[in-house]
């Protein structure tokens, strides 16, 4: 018997524009005082009317380009009509039959999994239970009540939860290097819900077992173990009942993160039940080759050509992979070696070397215009002038980075520039040499002990000392 | 001087600016025609007695609707006062916000004195499926005053206004206006902004002016018209302005479908449009028959199935989560509606009835198209009878659909047009006729109306009451 998993994905993502998608409130909701964002259009008052934004617009075709997607040069709002005490108006305005890009694909490890859309459309307000006097209540915020969401819906061409995985973090890329969306899944600005069944083959017949929607599925881990425990609970399934999908036993599932299980939440809907019609408060809306040419004109270098770029310059395949997964780190890379290609090697280095490791640490983003590329171009210069050994590179550049002084300023008040004249160095040796008695007299029988003799060195001249000139010092006193 | 209410929307604004009379009296007289008349004809929901003489005291008769008071329509959202659209299920909401169209008319000066009665949800032509209760005509209290628009229309005819706003999705404004014996213009669809009006049917309702004569609504229009950045429907023009009246017709082409004169018309609307006809002709209009325009029948049938698709999903939002009654609400025309609405949009049924609807919605834009090559402008009955009595629409599902057949084609392909009066029945019941033009051409529709009106006194006529 072999079992294939069938994996589609269902990518929300929150734009991050100015203003809502139909009406002129911030779009910002994370953190923010409940229902402070609000005005007729995206509470749904009677009367209210929706109007499009048009940035909006244009960032999901942006989304959809970067997705090789065509686009519809025509498209138009569609009504999703749905009851829920999220959905002010009884609806949602979606889009079904034309959305903004169709027919996309994006390449994971060289395969392609195709995409179907990106269409635009509107978030719902916040539901939140909790008690209120004692009692068990729902409250609702609008404020995120109409923010600009682009839902974006793959081909189930995915087979594994590793896939998935990879699937999520290139879009999560794309979204955050068109700088259209934080894409934070913690935060909800990346919704994912994965539909989920299995191909069994067994002695030459075919099977494919139920569709499985997904729901509340709230980090990367979550989409992979929530993928693995379906894949397991399906084909358990199956072997126990033998049912395969049909028209109508598609049933979305609940993902419990604590119990690392889902659950069984309600028999779906046909989509068709949603009632779509042409949204009539909205006039169709036509974009010419021209503007679409524009906004592809506009792209930033996305993801996979910026790994080829970085590969040519000379970065490891590894070190390539982690710059560029970093939309931030990207471009602060960019930025240092921009006019000066030839250090990008030592660039790597440096950013992926102390300035991530800090960053880890301290949990924060890279701030990217805290990066000068005078001194890393100087740091580095020093270094392969053997004025300052690697490990005080690293320690200086990160010191710069947080401080804003000159690395090198930084090095000669700590006395950290390499010492590299012969006589100083001589009389650190000396006092090592005469400091380690017992270690001098064993170096005829064990060489490989210099070693230590130049750690000596090294912390005497507090890391100042070249390594290679006290090495060839000790060598020669050692004769 | 008394009797200031009777006064024509021009009349007031001379004399106010003749300073023959006050603002304070202009709204006095006003408001007490209303205190004797709302017993017996009904025509508000709410009324703003010490609102409105506050802001008559305060008049700034520089505007160019300064001190002026007008009733609006029940569905027109006007910030802090009551906004029903003639449900209970709204008899607790205060609108939060002003429409658009509302407050470019208070921009202008105008005094809102009343929200008037309308069916529930503009859902009808009688004003009887107000849940507040029907409004009577004040040509005969035992008739109908026509609707949706229905407590705007008799209260321009009974004095208890100068000029009245409305809307009109197909019908809503023309049709009472008929059957009130006043003037109702619908414009464009687009032409004035939705923004703030409780939406019916959004992809044609127009909000538009009903008053005592041509001028008088054209020149509401010129105020309220133009272009409005919350209303994504609303046609990027700026606001409309009334052309010069003409002396005569020469050169202007009426058409007559002979479709709109099916056997079931009234014998009197028929002979008073027939006669409308002939003074145009004198005028110099060169009548042309159109014998090959589309039967009003299909439009029935279109705008219904596109009427109640639009309705189930406008009236979602009143969820029962908010606005603190459920849908339990709902009167049974409004029940009706969403029923059969959420039936047509529904799977499997879409594409045999809303997609249907939508490709012969086509069909009679092309067929406009194709006349009004022919002509400058179509004339017709606004309605096949005059006013019926109360109860007519007992146990009539589909009593505005058929009492609206002839306003149906043109609100579909969201033309302009307007009602006039142009004669009575035996019983002395208004005529209205229907003048209709291509899109944007109010400017016809105008001139042709006013020409009318110039030479007739069918306007002139009061009720008594």
């Amino acid at each position: 018997m072999t079992i294939t998993p069938i994996i589609g994905l269902e990518v929300h993502v929150e734009l991050k524009t100015k203003s809502k998608m139909f009406c002129g409130c911030s779009a910002t909701h994370f953190q923010v005082e409940p229902n402070t964002h609000t005005c007729p259009v995206c509470l749904g008052l009677p009367g209210a009317l929706p109007v499009p934004n048009i940035t909006a617009c244009q960032w999901c075709i942006k989304i959809g380009l970067a997705l090789n997607c065509s686009v519809n040069l025509e498209t138009f709002f569609e009504r999703k009509n749905y009851f829920y005490p999220d959905l002010p108006k009884g609806y949602q305005i979606s889009q079904l039959q034309k959305p903004f890009s169709v027919n996309g694909f994006i390449d994971i490890d060289g395969q392609k999994i195709r995409i179907n859309r990106a269409h635009m459309e509107e978030d719902t307000a916040k539901s939140q239970h909790q008690l209120v006097d004692g009692k068990e209540a729902t409250l609702l915020d609008f404020n995120r009540s109409g923010v600009p969401l682009v839902e974006i819906v793959s081909e189930p061409d995915i087979t594994s939860a590793a896939q998935a995985k990879l699937y999520l973090q290139k879009i999560q890329q794309i979204v955050r290097y068109l700088q259209v969306s934080d894409a934070d899944i913690e935060k909800g600005s990346m919704r994912c819900e994965p539909t989920i069944n299995l191909k069994i083959e067994n002695n030459g017949k075919t099977y494919y077992t139920p569709l499985v929607e997904v729901k509340n599925v709230a980090s990367l881990t979550g989409v992979q173990n929530a993928i693995n425990f379906e894949v397991k609970r399906q084909t358990e399934e199956f072997n126990k009942t033998q049912q395969t999908k049909s028209a109508k036993n598609k049933t979305t599932r609940g993902w419990d993160a604590d119990k690392s299980k889902t659950f069984l939440q309600r028999h779906k809907e046909g989509s068709s039940d949603y009632r779509y019609f042409p949204e009539p408060d909205i006039p169709p809306i036509v974009f010419s080759q021209k503007d679409i040419d524009k906004i592809k004109d506009n792209l930033p270098e996305l993801p996979d050509q910026k790994l080829i770029r970085y590969k040519s310059l000379g970065l490891s395949d590894y070190d390539a992979m982690l710059l560029t997964d970093d939309y931030l780190f990207s471009l602060a890379f960019d930025k240092i070696t921009k006019n000066n290609p030839k250090i990008a090697k030592s660039v790597a280095n440096l950013l992926l070397g102390p300035i991530k490791e800090h960053l880890n640490q301290v949990q924060k983003d890279l701030d990217v215009d805290k990066i000068n590329p005078q001194y890393f171009a100087s740091v580095i210069d020093a270094q392969l002038s053997n004025q300052i050994s690697a490990t005080v590179a690293k320690t200086i550049i990160l010191d710069s980075f947080q401080t804003g002084a000159d690395p090198l300023i930084i090095a000669q008040d700590r006395g950290l520039i390499q010492v590299s004249d012969t006589s100083k160095l001589e009389e650190i040796v000396d006092k090592v040499l005469k400091d380690n008695p017992d270690v001098v007299k064993n170096y005829p029988k064990n060489p490989n002990i210099i070693g230590f003799l130049i750690g000596a060195v090294m912390k005497l001249s507090a890391g100042s000392a070249n390594p290679q000139i006290a090495k060839q010092i000790l060598e020669k006193r050692l004769k | 001087m008394s009797d200031l209410n009777s006064l024509t929307l021009f009349k007031a604004k001379d004399g106010l600016k003749a300073k023959k009379f006050s603002s304070l009296e202009l709204v006095t007289d006003c408001l007490s025609r209303i205190k004797t008349l709302q017993p017996k004809l009904n025509c508000f929901v709410s009324i703003f007695e010490k609102e409105s003489l506050d802001k008559a005291k305060k008049a700034d008769l520089e505007k160019p609707l300064g001190g002026i008071p007008i009733a609006v329509k029940d569905n027109f959202c006007v910030e802090g006062t009551k906004t029903t659209a003639s449900s209970k299920l709204l008899d607790n909401y205060q609108a939060h916000y002003s429409s658009t169209f509302t407050k470019r008319l208070e921009d202008a000066g105008a005094i809102i004195i009343g929200k008037t009665n309308m069916d529930a949800w503009a859902h009808g032509s009688s004003t009887e499926t107000s849940d507040y209760g029907p409004t009577k005509n004040p040509w005969n209290t035992n008739h109908l005053p026509g609707g949706s628009s229905g407590g705007s229309a008799s209260a321009v005819s009974s004095d208890q206004c100068i000029v009245s706003v409305g809307s009109e999705t197909a019908g809503s404004i023309r049709q009472p206006a008929s059957w009130c014996g006043v003037a109702g213009f619908k414009p464009t669809y687009g032409r004035c902004s939705r923004y703030g009006l409780i939406a019916m049917k959004s992809s044609t309702d127009s909000p538009g002016p009903i008053g005592k004569t041509v001028d008088d609504t054209a020149y509401i229009l010129s105020l309220v018209s133009g272009h409005d950045p919350l209303d994504a429907t609303s046609l990027d023009l700026p606001p409309w302005q009334p052309p010069k009246s003409l002396t005569n017709l020469k050169g202007l082409k009426i058409g007559l479908p002979t479709s709109y004169f099916p056997s079931q018309i009234q014998p009197d609307t028929k002979s008073a449009i027939y006669n409308a006809v002939k003074i145009l002709e004198k005028l110099g209009a060169e009548i042309v028959k159109l014998d090959d325009m589309m039967d009003p029948k299909y439009s029935i049938a279109v705008y219904t199935i596109l009427q109640r698709s639009e309705v189930s999903s406008n009236l979602s939002r009143f969820d029962g989560v908010r606005y603190g009654k459920d849908r339990s609400f709902f009167g049974a025309e409004a029940k009706r509606r969403i029923m059969l609405g959420t039936y047509s949009l529904s799977a499997g049924y879409y594409d045999a009835f809303y997609l249907k609807a939508q490709k012969v919605r086509t069909l009679i834009c092309q067929d406009f198209d194709k006349q009004f090559k022919k002509v400058d402008a179509i004339l017709g009955p606004v309605s096949p009878t005059t006013a019926l009595k109360l109860g007519a629409t007992k146990d009539q599902a589909m009593f505005g659909e058929l009492q609206d057949m002839f306003l149906e084609p043109s609100s579909i392909a969201g033309l302009p047009g307007i009602s006039i009066p142009c004669g009575f029945d035996k019983t002395g019941l208004p005529i209205g006729l229907d003048i209709i033009a291509p899109q944007l051409r109010e400017d016809i529709v105008y001139q042709i109306a006013k020409i009318f009106e110039d030479n007739t006194d069918y306007h002139l006529s009061k009720p008594k009451l």
